[in-house]
């Protein structure tokens, strides 16, 4: 056979000895010498170029970051944003500042060693709550390293924090700059419905309504309306017994009524303190003072809410653990009826695989990406 | 015929999932059963939310059993696999005792 692949590899790789080799060719392979690769350099793109002569003159500028400043491209043109917009073609895109090293720290130290309640620590801070949350497991995550003496990136994440905006922790005294928005409500799913819903004009209409109008369930009784005189004022009664939302439907179509806005941001007493605020102008103190007790009557309510699911969770499973194994057994108690398993054992909702029904895990559009952790 | 209760195996190649059902000893393990009882899961599962007082808890694997139909079962006389009675042990001795008194350690 032509050592048609050992010349070319030759070629390619050597091109010093490709004068030799090719004299040293032997005439067998001349048909091959028409396909070899070309040995001259290839010359450099034109973009190419043009980046390397940009790195030498005007982006040398950006070789060195300033600690505690951006080091975006925009910089260059000393626009007034140029601090937050990262991209000089896409001004929309806005770089958030981050949780700078202190405030993390001061999270930490409030929600567990003060014991503070997240809530009040997300207001205080600006923190959003899933926010405050992260960050206590992340700082403890790092506190557990630490103890096990495994290494932390940290001149990786100094770097980082002197080049990105951080969010400062305000010196003692001084009122805390909020890090971002904390009462922000995404749009509910049913809200998107366009419903002509005519209502007469002497009935009162306001965001409860339309909660139940979205949720197609009936009109409140007049008397009923009338005993809520501002939405937010349901805000406090369901998060201390959320079981004072209705439902509407049967069944598997069962489902809570919508509620207003008002209940189901993040912090509602922040609504109920501003009209307060606004109600009594001159009585700074006493406002203060209702606010503080509204937060302790939440805060109370919640835990009391979380040691009940808890209890009920604990009374439900139980666990096994055998000495000499690694793991820990979780022991559900069920029941196997015909409301639970349907007549024919077969229903949906029946716990357990099934028989005589097609396992559609591999079927097209099947989401098989866990959508949320479970305890 | 004996009636068993055992194990029937579900799920895809390396990924078992397993009903504990009652059922005629001589039908297949596929067959429709007399009754689904419970289910076994083998693969453990690492727990999440793990703060410092639970950092060391051990992975999980999860049964589920309706223990008055099985303890029905058992009084009309069907017969435990060796895999089903060991699941119903552990089942038994996490609902009637502590598992200290399983390890040996003390008295309940």
């Amino acid at each position: 056979m032509a050592p048609r692949v050992q010349t070319r590899v030759s070629n390619a790789l050597l091109p010093y000895l490709t004068s030799t080799s090719i004299s040293s060719l032997p005439s067998s392979s001349s048909q091959c010498l028409s396909r070899q690769f070309s040995v001259t350099a290839a010359s450099q793109t034109k973009l190419r170029r043009q980046m390397f002569e940009w790195l030498s003159t005007d982006g040398a500028e950006l070789k060195h970051h300033i600690p505690g400043e951006t080091n975006y491209v925009t910089r260059l043109k000393d626009s007034p944003m140029s601090a937050t917009r990262p991209f000089p073609n896409n001004p929309n895109f806005v770089s958030e500042s981050v949780l700078s090293e202190e405030l993390r720290n001061e999270v930490y130290t409030r929600v567990v060693e003060e014991k503070k309640s997240v809530r009040a620590v997300s207001m205080d801070l600006g923190i959003d709550m899933k926010r405050i949350g992260a960050v206590v497991r992340l700082v403890e995550l790092e506190k557990r390293q630490r103890e096990q003496g495994k290494h932390l990136a940290l001149p990786y994440a100094r770097a980082i924090h002197e080049m990105i905006p951080t969010t400062p922790l305000a010196p003692p005294g001084e009122r805390q700059t909020y890090h971002e928005p904390i009462n922000d409500l995404p749009a509910h799913p049913l809200t998107g419905a366009q419903i002509f819903y005519p209502v007469s004009e002497s009935r009162p209409f306001n965001r409860v309504e339309a909660g139940r109008v979205f949720s197609s369930a009936p009109a409140l009784e007049h008397h009923e309306a009338a005993e809520i005189g501002h939405p937010s004022d349901l805000a406090e009664k369901i998060i201390e017994d959320p079981r004072a939302i209705g439902w509407v439907g049967k069944g598997n179509n069962a489902r809570q009524i919508l509620q207003p806005a008002d209940v189901r941001i993040p912090h509602p007493h922040m609504v109920a303190l501003e009209r307060d605020h606004i109600a009594h102008p001159n009585e700074r103190r006493a406002v203060a003072e209702r606010q503080t007790k509204r937060l302790e009557r939440q805060d109370a309510a919640e835990q009391q809410r979380r040691e009940r699911a808890q209890a009920r969770r604990e009374k439900k499973l139980q666990t096994f653990t055998p000495e000499n194994s690694r793991f820990e057994y979780r022991i559900q108690e069920t029941v196997y009826t015909k409301e639970t398993t349907g007549a024919d054992g077969r229903a949906p909702w029946a716990v357990g695989r099934r028989y005589g029904v097609p396992h559609r895990d591999r079927t097209r559009g099947e989401v098989k990406i866990p959508t949320r952790v479970e305890a | 015929m004996v009636l068993r209760i055992r194990l029937a195996r579900f799920g895809n190649k390396h990924n078992p999932f397993f009903n504990i059902i009652v059922a005629q000893a001589r039908t297949a393990r596929g067959a429709k059963p007399l009754e689904v009882i419970g289910t076994y899961n083998p693969i453990p599962k690492r727990p999440t939310n793990l703060y410092n007082e639970n950092a060391d808890a051990r992975p999980y694997k999860e049964i589920a059993l309706d223990s008055s139909r099985a303890k029905y079962w058992l009084g009309v006389g069907a017969q435990p696999s060796d895999p089903v009675w060991k699941l119903m042990g552990m089942v038994s001795r996490s609902l009637f005792l502590s598992t200290r008194v399983y390890n040996g350690l003390g008295t309940a």
